[in-house]
This record gives C-alpha cells, sequence and structure tokens, in this order.
C-alpha cells in the first residue's frame, strides 16, 4: 500500500479536489484550506484505511506551537523536546516547521506520511 | 403514526433504567435495532427480563462510564455500523455543595462528563464515516431548575447538554444531529421515588395535574430520532406538563 497514493485518494474524496495539486510538500490548511471538521474526517478516514490508532492532535501538529513557546519558556533545547513530542518527524523537519511558522500552518502532507509510517512501524 | 428512519442501529446508554426499556419495545416495534448497555450482571438480567422473547431483536452490552476500557470494549463490539445513540446514562449525588464529598464529586464528574465526551468522540468518528447519525441526550428539567441537593446532578447535566449541543453545532453539516429532551416529573425510575417521598401533591405544581408518563417521553424519543425531526438540532425539548414555565 503506497502512502501517499492513499492519502491522495482520501484528500480527493473528502475535499473534492481533482488531485493535480496533491504532493508530499503540499500544506494541508494553507494551500488545500482543509478545516477543522475536514481534518476530523481525515483522521477518521485514515483510521479506517491504515488501520492504525490516530492521535488527532498528533498527526496535525496541533499543539506544535504551544510545545515551542513551552520549551522556549521552560529554557530547553527546542528540537529535542519537540522531537519528543513529534517522534514521527525528522529533525530537519522539525527545524523547517520552526523556521516557517510565522508564516501560517505548517501542515504537509508529507507528515500525516510520517506518522503513518511510524505508526504501522509501532504496530 | 409510522416515522421513518434513517438507520437502524441505536446505542441506548444507561439501557436498564425503566425509561430506556421502555423505549427498547418502542424501537423494536418500529424495527429499530436498540443495543442497550448495562454496568453490571443485575443490569444485564434487567434487560432480559424486561424484554422476553424478543432475543435477536436486541443487543446487550456492557458499560461502565467509570471505567474506561469497558468504552473501547463497547465501541470495538458495535463496530462501524451506528446510527442513533440515545443517553440516559446519569448517575445520581444530591449533596448540599458546601457539604460534598470531593472524591466524590471527582468522581461523578469524571463519569458523568469527562467519560460521556468519551462515548460521543467515538460515537461521532463512526457516524462520520456515514456521514450520519442522531444523537438524542436525555436530560431533566432539573439541569434548569434545581431542586436544593441537585446541584451536582445539575451541573453534570449541563455540562452534558453542552457536549451534545457542540456535537450537532460541529458535525451539523456532516449529517450528525443532536438534540435534548427535558423531561420534568416522569411516573418511572427516579421520578417515582422522588414522588413517591415528597408527596404526590407535588403533582399539583404542574398544570396538567400528573407526572409524564413512560411511553409519552418513549414515544417523544422515537419522533426524535425520526427523518420528520431531523431539523432539530442542537437544541433542547422540553416534555413537563408546563411545569417549568409557571412559577
Amino acid at each position: 500500500m503506497d502512502t501517499f497514493t492513499e492519502i491522495k485518494k482520501i484528500l480527493i474524496e473528502l475535499l473534492d479536489l481533482n488531485g493535480g495539486e496533491i504532493t508530499p510538500e503540499t500544506y494541508l490548511i494553507k494551500e488545500l484550506g482543509a478545516e477543522s471538521i475536514d481534518l476530523l474526517e481525515l483522521a477518521v478516514a485514515i483510521n479506517s484505511r491504515f488501520k492504525i490508532a490516530i492521535k488527532d492532535e498528533e498527526i496535525f501538529l496541533t499543539r506544535f506551537r504551544l510545545y515551542l513557546t513551552e520549551a522556549t519558556q521552560q529554557g530547553k533545547d527546542i528540537g529535542p523536546y519537540l522531537a519528543c513530542k513529534y517522534p514521527f518527524l525528522t529533525e530537519d523537519r522539525i527545524s523547517e516547521i520552526i523556521s516557517n511558522i510565522s508564516e501560517g500552518p505548517q501542515l504537509k502532507i508529507k507528515d500525516l506520511m510520517s506518522y503513518i509510517t511510524y505508526q504501522l512501524q509501532e504496530v | 403514526m409510522n416515522w421513518k428512519f434513517s438507520g437502524k442501529r441505536a446505542l441506548v446508554l444507561g439501557g436498564t433504567c425503566e425509561l430506556a426499556l421502555t423505549l427498547a419495545g418502542v424501537m423494536i416495534e418500529a424495527s429499530l435495532f436498540p443495543i442497550l448497555t448495562y454496568r453490571n450482571e443485575m443490569g444485564q438480567n434487567i434487560i432480559k427480563k424486561a424484554l422476553p422473547h424478543l432475543e435477536g431483536k436486541y443487543d446487550a452490552c456492557y458499560l461502565d462510564l467509570g471505567n474506561r476500557d469497558s468504552v473501547n470494549s463497547l465501541f470495538s463490539h458495535i463496530g462501524d455500523n451506528l446510527d442513533f445513540v440515545i443517553d440516559f446514562a446519569q448517575g445520581n449525588y444530591e449533596s448540599l455543595i458546601a457539604q460534598a464529598d470531593g472524591d466524590i464529586v471527582f468522581r461523578y464528574f469524571n463519569e458523568s462528563v469527562s467519560m460521556r465526551a468519551e462515548v460521543l468522540k467515538m460515537a461521532g468518528r463512526i457516524m462520520l464515516k456515514k456521514r450520519k447519525g442522531r444523537l438524542v441526550f436525555i436530560s431533566s428539567t432539573a439541569a434548569a431548575r434545581p431542586n436544593p441537593g441537585q446541584g451536582f446532578y445539575a451541573a453534570a447535566k449541563l455540562a452534558s447538554e453542552a457536549l451534545y449541543r457542540s456535537m450537532g453545532l460541529e458535525l451539523g453539516r456532516r449529517g450528525i444531529t443532536a438534540v435534548i429532551l427535558r423531561p420534568g416529573y416522569v411516573d418511572a425510575g427516579r421520578g417515582k421515588e422522588y414522588l413517591r417521598v415528597h408527596d404526590k401533591k407535588i403533582l399539583e405544581t404542574v398544570p396538567i395535574k400528573r407526572a409524564v408518563t413512560q411511553e409519552e417521553i418513549a414515544e417523544t424519543i422515537l419522533f426524535l430520532l425520526s427523518n420528520s425531526a431531523s431539523g432539530m438540532n442542537a437544541t433542547d425539548i422540553t416534555i413537563d406538563g408546563g411545569l417549568i414555565y409557571g412559577k
């Protein structure tokens, strides 16, 4: 099962897209306009398709900003702190999100793919 | 009246109370399939006894809102097929607020509010797959007008009402709606006991001079589950014979 193809299929159905605009680098909220209810449906669909448990706040990086503030306020090393909260993201990806965070929601399709791959390995 | 329904399988939380059992009978007659929850063996036997000769037309499943694992087991049992939730589940804790036992209060709200939210989350996620579902929460007029000592009960009911309203607000556009029914004095279960303890003269305060019957409640719920009531969402309906309108 190709994770990207499956996610793409789900998104085309949920967001009524033609598919051409979806790549692993596509921003889910900024570019595809996914709203909170779409993300909820996406979580349900991923759970159903891949048979993995989904923690919505993790897969959608919902608390990323909060953790970033937390680490800063507590004087912690930001990279390892966030890596601990998001073990499915690479160090490079975490750095990328931090550097672009002022530009709006950073969630990309590839983050979903990372989460799914990580969860499948855990199972 | 032959109501039409978009679905068949209905989870009935608190399935051992008199009202739930009356509703189960009415639902079976309407070709719906109730899944009644019980929290112990006694409850399981109550269901069996109340619905004789109806095996195969309903299901019964263990659920203890004090035990999170039982919520997971319940939904594993239900699978991906759920159309309705009717929620009668409600523990009772009567105490003046200033007199209450902190541990009991903590447990009470955990079971009555937090675990209910967990059940709603899981039910909502099943319903989202079908993009349809109906939730009915059985509240009480005591949510709006509690007697002294009913403060925790009223608070739990109001908090739960807010959960249901929000489900209807958040998921309405995906075909999942919620409605709250607030019965007044009912001649069943806790209501029957209350009327016995507080003397039937209390019914003099009700404009229709009687308690609402179990059958009236059950038929109203059936209507609320029907397609005819699908425009009602994120709102509450009172069935109290006019009790709370007057002084």
